[in-house]
């Protein structure tokens, strides 16, 4: 039997199903297609909009081995691109900058636009002939990768075969429309902070879409969240998640709330909803604020975990919110915190060579097997 | 001209040093007008060259001018 055999296991109902089998944690192999078949090919979140503000900011990013520039153009339009010269291979950009005219290359000073168009190729007939008749800048622009922007994340599309963004993340966007086009406003610096976790990219996910482990990890939930105020979201082949009844906005001790959306439906005064959109943004939705989490794979065995905080108006970036935003996001870091044990021990367990993917809950456990069997199908269809 | 010439080297080496890229600009600019004056054109087109890369690397208005010398001279696009 090959890898490829388990996944039928995994395609199954979910009373039948079996989990991924553990080559997808633990090998170098299946790290390696995962990158090809489930993140490049996908729309995956890269970075967060408000990393790169004003036009003219750059920042390289490796993206599971891949080299991209995200920036902002003068028009305030984020762009991807790979980060390298199409004249040697030099990577272009380094280090987070601004840049105040083109993308230089260190290298031989061949020139980019920040919308990619090749302009200056200094030299390339001889010492001060600045034109070849081989050298079309026209074909040598750089390599634009697909990008999309949708709650400040940037999603890209490695391979360039997905369908558009809108297309893709059709269903995530109709779920939460009532959200759809308002504010994302970052918060301050402690509104942004990360986790360095020992466990494969998807475990974080899997852990995240079910509420049925709430009680266990997150006890402190329990006071005002129990099991039963939670429902299940799963749309195949897109996202999936869960759902709260009781979600309560914070209340300061002089009575001060972070205001609300204006004119939300009756739903959201005591619901949050929190899905994984499939293959590594993790985004919550409240009345009064959102945050989105970019897992960053960094390898078989270890994901960086980028948490974003947002709020509903502008005035709550100020300082009049600071200790507000402070108290908050230690809440949610707590919350987060908990889940690493969690992950990190998913990932331990996986090397247990007898482990076969596990037993999923009918009833529980629907969001991570809708996950599982997303990511069964595309290493299916690219194999 | 030559004396003025080796200042200007040891000025750009300077300026390369210091990553001052404006003053690249300015000197690399005036390196090109000190080697037309001498006529010597193909080294004031690489000074010049020299002078446009850094200037739009900058998005130094200077680059305009720097480029329309550099096309009339059949050396750019």
């Amino acid at each position: 039997m090959t890898m490829h055999d388990d996944l039928d296991a995994v395609l199954k109902p979910v009373e039948q199903a079996r989990g991924l089998p553990n080559a997808h944690y633990v090998s170098d192999e299946m790290f390696a297609e995962e990158r090809e078949a489930v993140l490049f090919s996908s729309w995956a979140g890269l970075t967060f909009g408000k990393e790169i503000p004003v036009p003219g900011d750059a920042l390289p990013i490796d993206f599971m081995g891949m080299p991209l520039l995200a920036l902002r153009d003068r028009k305030g339009q984020v762009r991807v691109f790979q980060n390298t010269c199409r004249h040697r291979g030099m990577i272009l950009v380094e280090k987070k900058r601004n840049i105040g005219g083109v993308i230089r290359c260190p290298y031989h000073s061949w020139c980019y636009a920040l919308t990619g168009e090749l302009k200056a190729t200094p030299h390339v007939g001889g010492p001060g002939q600045n034109v070849h008749e081989t050298i079309r800048r026209a074909e040598l622009g750089l390599i634009e990768i697909a990008s999309h922007v949708w709650r400040d994340v940037v999603f890209v599309n490695v391979s360039g075969t997905a369908p558009p963004f809108e297309v893709y993340a059709a269903e995530a966007i109709r779920l939460w429309g009532d959200y759809e086009g308002r504010p994302v406003v970052a918060g301050g610096p402690e509104s942004a902070f990360t986790f360095d976790v020992a466990c494969n990219w998807k475990l974080a996910v899997e852990n995240y879409c079910e509420s049925y482990h709430l009680p266990w990890v997150h006890p402190g939930l329990n006071s005002y969240s129990r099991l039963e105020d939670h429902y299940n979201i799963e749309a195949p082949g897109a996202f999936s998640g869960q759902g709260t009844l009781v979600y309560r906005p914070m209340i300061a001790a002089d009575g001060r709330r972070f205001p609300d959306y204006e004119g939300l439906p009756e739903k959201w005064r005591e619901g949050a909803e929190y899905i994984a959109l499939y293959p590594n943004v993790l985004l919550g939705v409240h009345r009064d604020q959102s945050f989105a989490i970019i897992l960053e794979p960094r390898g078989k065995e270890r994901t960086v975990e980028h948490v974003q905080i947002y709020y509903a108006d502008d005035s709550v970036a100020g300082d009049d919110w600071a200790d507000m935003r402070a108290e908050n996001a230690r809440l949610w870091h707590t919350v987060f915190a908990e889940d690493v044990f969690v992950v990190e021990g998913m990932q331990k367990g996986r090397h247990g060579v007898h482990f076969d993917g596990g037993k999923f809950s009918p009833v529980m456990d629907g969001p991570t097997h809708c996950f599982h069997r997303w990511v069964a199908e595309r290493v299916s269809a690219a194999s | 001209m030559p004396d003025r010439l080796a200042t200007l080297d040891r000025e750009l080496l300077a300026a390369h040093a210091a990553g001052d890229m404006p003053a690249l600009v300015r000197l690399y600019a005036e390196a090109a007008e000190a080697c037309e004056a001498e006529g010597q054109s193909d080294a004031a087109g690489f000074y010049r060259t020299h002078a446009y890369v850094f200037a739009l690397a900058l998005g130094d208005a200077r680059a305009g001018a720097l480029h329309a010398k550099l096309k009339a001279d059949g050396r750019e696009q």
